[in-house]
């Protein structure tokens, strides 16, 4: 094979490994293929440099000629950085140490100069360049040794792979640097390749001189897999190869001199994905949902920012540091002492800093400190500073006599942003903080002026955790998610009005206005190109896809279909009720909205009540009939439960003639009814409405509603058995009485059917058993006098012992 | 009342001296020092104080984040106020014996009532002070 002939080219101690280099001939091969001997191929390497020369430096153009190793490094770290070389494009050629034998001279002095680069250079690589985006990117860039296989190993070590040592044997060093390598303050000298200890072990040499470099890579973490074989093992005797070999993955260690600041755990961002374009998903979070946010984000851009499409993951940007000045406590506890050979609760967090310091801070507050207070003392000042100056709304109140030492550009007590709140309520909150500002400011300083880890929480998260509050608190309809508070200040104010209606008239009691937010529709479209053929098949989180079709089939089973039938009317029944239901209350909300909407609205809101209420009378009627009441309508209706609490709530609503009907519907099927509401007993609740309705009746309709109370026969007997009944019934007696005492001429008495109709319902009052009459709700007192006048008196007092009403009864 | 007038915040006690009842029981103390949207607490220089009768120790703990969720009540603590009038502190060693001694009792009594309800055919079961499965 071509690779080993070079080898043996170039090998004068080829002889005695030729043993050793059958037998790693086929472990061998995968490495040479891949960052081995395989590429000391002149061609390759004369390619490559010309390709590296034109990329970096134009002037150069010299050192192909040689086609020594030292040119092929500038080629080799050219494009072995590839685009992290493009950033970095230094360490490659100024990896090029002063090679003391042969060497292209003119790129020596380049070498020279970009040394000092080095440290720069690789710095900023590391910084640019994380191992998951170099090994992409370098599996992305053609192999530049032939035949190689190229696996994912030969991927990531595509950085290692122009590290090149076609060199002759005598050159006993070459100095050159991976171009992601691990620290940036690393002496560039005595760093041997992969390549070239492999080169060295094959000839069995011993290890140079300049085997420092184990130091560094023994430490360096990050071992991909590499299989040893043992052959090969065995051979290796020097701990420096064997750390070398097993090295194979790029250090991810971050170097050192960066861990020296308090770093912000959030500004740890894990490496950016390599990623392909995530379409149709909520866009790529490096850091996590849960971070406060570095920089100021205001109130509007976080409610109107547009969630963006993102078809592509994008850019990472780093958070820069909130406040540059501001040291951990830490550091600032490292310069005094540490307070944790105290107790847990030192009672003052007292001498931590020495007296000195606590001056120096003092002045620093009173004559209002400088910007980036120079050094740790005056930090707790200015650490401190966002506690108590610092910009309007959401900030510390200071209300009272500032106290002896504390923030002198603080005069003015600060203004919070009540304007959510009820004007009264925004008084009695300065009130209360009024007389609570003054104790209490002066102990809370103290205290927190001499605690060292005060502070953690920047004013920038204390912003950040009130917004996301108060955007919690933002909503849509405040009358409906904040009922209580509007429906109380609500109350004032009408009290208030009262109470100053007597007094003057100019002072207009104050309103309150909620802000509202626009109800917005989020509706999450995926991700659509324009002008493309067919859509984009990606299922996301908000958007996934249907896995499984759903159909419906209906069965043709006859007893089920009956069954059916009776579910699905009684769930239409309910489904009436709910709709009915939520009519009915915004009607009766109406009152309360009228008063809250603006007078433009008025007009839309008054139209929208009369149709409400229309349709809520219109769906008791009958459907053919329009000015009938349905009577299975509202039996249905009756027989649930919440139908029966709809009806009550709803009487008042309808007009008299309807309201009227629906109580004449009511007793005539009120033993049905009853025995329905035997579990139930809902039925008393409508012995408000009712009595209501029976008040406003007419004569002739009370005496039709006492006729159809009576119905058939039997029905009496039923009616007084159930509570509401009898309540029912004296109430119309109790009202008929009324009629007839009050007013003269009343036609109640012009027919007989009243009289008739009450002697029989004495007639069954006295009939009935004590036990199967059901007590009434209450007792009309004017029961007596009605009977009075059509019952002796024998009856009189059966009567009233039976129903024990008397003079006085209630 | 610092930020949000008008509601309750956690901002306002930031950095003040704290006690807070946990779901499992514990009553830690320690300075609040950072709060979030759940009210996952942060407290420094915690203090986990276990009361026995009238005596009480403190077992220091350090730094504390604690779940929103598994906070029962949190209170703010006066820390000029004189400590503990009635209640007496003791040593860690000592408070922890006083626990364990209590708990036996405890233990005790519980199977001394259910030896005797067995004896007479009832049985009630143990109620789990865990609300978790």
């Amino acid at each position: 094979m071509f690779r080993f002939q070079s080898l043996d080219d170039d090998c004068t101690l080829e002889e005695e490994d030729d043993g050793l280099i059958e037998e790693e001939d086929e472990i061998d091969q995968f490495n040479d293929d891949t960052f081995g001997a395989g590429a000391i191929d002149d061609d390759w390497q004369e390619e490559h440099k010309r390709l590296a020369e034109l990329d970096e430096r134009d002037g150069l153009g010299a050192g192909s000629g040689a086609g020594s190793g030292a040119g092929s490094g500038v080629g080799g770290g050219g494009t072995g950085g590839g685009d992290v070389s493009s950033s970095a494009g230094l360490p490659s050629s100024s990896a090029r140490v002063p090679l003391p034998s042969s060497g292209p001279p003119t790129q020596d002095a380049d070498e020279r100069s970009g040394g000092s680069d080095l440290a720069e250079s690789l710095a900023r690589l590391i910084l640019d360049a994380d191992p998951a985006i170099a090994g992409v990117g370098a599996a992305e860039r053609p192999a530049p040794s032939p035949g190689s296989a190229g696996p994912g190993l030969s991927g990531l070590l595509g950085l290692d792979q122009p590290r090149v040592l076609p060199q002759p044997p005598s050159m006993p060093h070459q100095h050159q640097l991976p171009p992601a390598a691990p620290a940036p303050g690393l002496p560039p000298s005595s760093m041997l390749s992969y390549q070239q200890q492999q080169h060295l072990l094959r000839r069995g040499a011993a290890p140079l001189g300049q085997m420092n470099s184990h130091s560094i890579w023994e430490s360096s973490m990050g071992f991909g897999p590499l299989s040893v074989s043992p052959g090969l093992v065995a051979h290796m005797e020097d701990s420096p190869l064997m750390s070398i070999i097993k090295e194979v993955g790029l250090p991810k260690r971050p170097p050192p001199g960066r861990s020296d600041e308090g770093l912000d755990l959030s500004e740890r961002v894990p490496p950016p994905r390599s990623s392909s374009p995530v379409i149709g998903s909520p866009p790529v979070r490096a850091v996590p949902i849960g971070t406060p946010p570095k920089h100021p984000m205001s109130l509007n851009h976080q409610i109107h920012h547009p969630t963006a499409v993102h078809v592509r993951a994008p850019v990472q940007h780093r958070y820069h540091a909130p406040f540059p000045e501001r040291l951990s406590p830490n550091t600032l506890l490292n310069i005094a002492n540490s307070p944790l050979c105290r107790g847990p609760f030192p009672p003052r967090v007292g001498p931590v800093l020495s007296q000195l310091q606590r001056a120096q801070l003092l002045n620093s507050q009173v004559a209002g400190f400088p910007r980036g207070g120079p050094g740790p003392p005056l930090l707790a000042g200015g650490g401190f500073r966002p506690f108590f100056g610092g910009p309007p709304p959401p900030h510390g109140h200071r209300m009272g006599p500032p106290p002896p030492h504390g923030p002198p550009n603080h005069t003015a007590p600060i203004r919070h942003n009540t304007t959510h709140l009820h004007p009264q309520h925004r008084r009695l909150l300065t009130q209360r903080m009024q007389s609570r500002g003054g104790d209490r400011v002066r102990t809370g300083l103290d205290r927190r002026s001499r605690d060292p880890y005060s502070n953690l929480m920047s004013q920038k998260e204390k912003e950040w955790v009130t917004k996301i509050q108060m955007m919690q608190l933002q909503s849509t309809d405040p009358y409906l998610d904040d009922y209580y508070y509007q429906n109380y200040y609500e109350k004032m104010e009408k009290r208030q009005e009262r109470e100053r209606d007597s007094s003057s008239r100019k002072e207009h009691a104050t309103k309150l206005i909620t802000p509202q937010v626009a109800k917005v529709e989020h509706t999450y479209r995926p991700v659509q190109f324009a002008g493309s053929l067919g859509k984009l098949t990606v299922s996301s989180v908000n958007n996934p896809r249907k896995m499984i079709d759903a159909v419906v089939t209906t069965r043709s089973d006859d007893e089920e279909k009956r069954e059916k039938q009776v579910w699905n009317k009684r769930r239409q029944i309910l489904y009436t009720v709910e709709k009915m239901y939520s009519l009915l209350l915004e009607v009766q909300d109406f009152e309360k909205r009228f008063v809250q909407t603006p007078e433009e609205e008025r007009e839309a809101l008054l139209e929208q009540h009369k149709a409400n209420t229309e349709q809520l009378c219109s769906s008791l009627q009958e459907k053919d009939w329009e000015d009938r009441v349905s009577e299975d309508q509202c039996v249905m209706i009756m027989a649930v439960r919440k139908g029966k609490r709809l009806v009550a709530r709803l009487l008042p609503f309808l007009p008299a003639a309807q309201a009227a009907a629906v109580v004449m519907v009511i007793a005539r099927n009120l033993p049905a009814l009853a025995k329905k509401d035997k579990q139930d007993q809902v039925l008393v609740c409508l012995v408000e409405p009712v009595s209501a309705v029976v008040q406003s009746l007419s004569s002739s309709a009370l005496t039709d509603l006492l006729q159809e109370l009576q119905g058939s026969d039997g029905q009496l007997a039923a009616v007084l058995q159930n509570k509401f009944g009898v309540t029912l019934l004296y109430l119309i007696l109790s009202e008929g009485e009324r009629m007839q005492s009050s007013d003269q001429d009343c036609q109640l008495m012009d027919d007989n059917r009243w009289t008739e109709l009450v002697f029989s319902v004495t007639r069954e009052l006295l009939s009935v058993p004590s036990s199967s009459l059901s007590p009434p709700l209450f007792t009309p007192p004017n029961l007596l006098s009605l009977f009075s006048r059509y019952v002796d008196r024998q009856r009189l007092e059966l009567l009233q012992d039976k129903l024990q009403i008397s003079a006085a009864s209630r | 009342m610092n930020y949000v007038p008008g509601t309750a915040s956690l901002i306002d006690d930031i950095d003040k001296k704290h006690l807070v009842l946990l779901r499992d029981g514990r009553t830690l103390i320690g300075y609040l020092r950072s709060i979030d949207q759940f009210a996952n607490l942060v407290f420094h220089q915690t203090v986990e104080r276990i009361h026995v009768g009238k005596k009480f120790g403190d077992i220091p703990r350090g730094i504390f984040i604690v779940r929103g969720e598994n906070v029962v009540l949190l209170g703010e603590m006066d820390v000029d106020k004189p400590c503990d009038t009635i209640l007496q502190q003791v040593s860690i060693e000592e408070i922890l014996e006083e626990q364990r001694l209590q708990q036996q009792a405890k233990q005790e009594t519980e199977k001394v009532k259910m030896q005797v309800l067995k004896d007479r055919g009832l049985s009630i079961p143990k109620a789990d002070n865990l609300d978790e499965y």
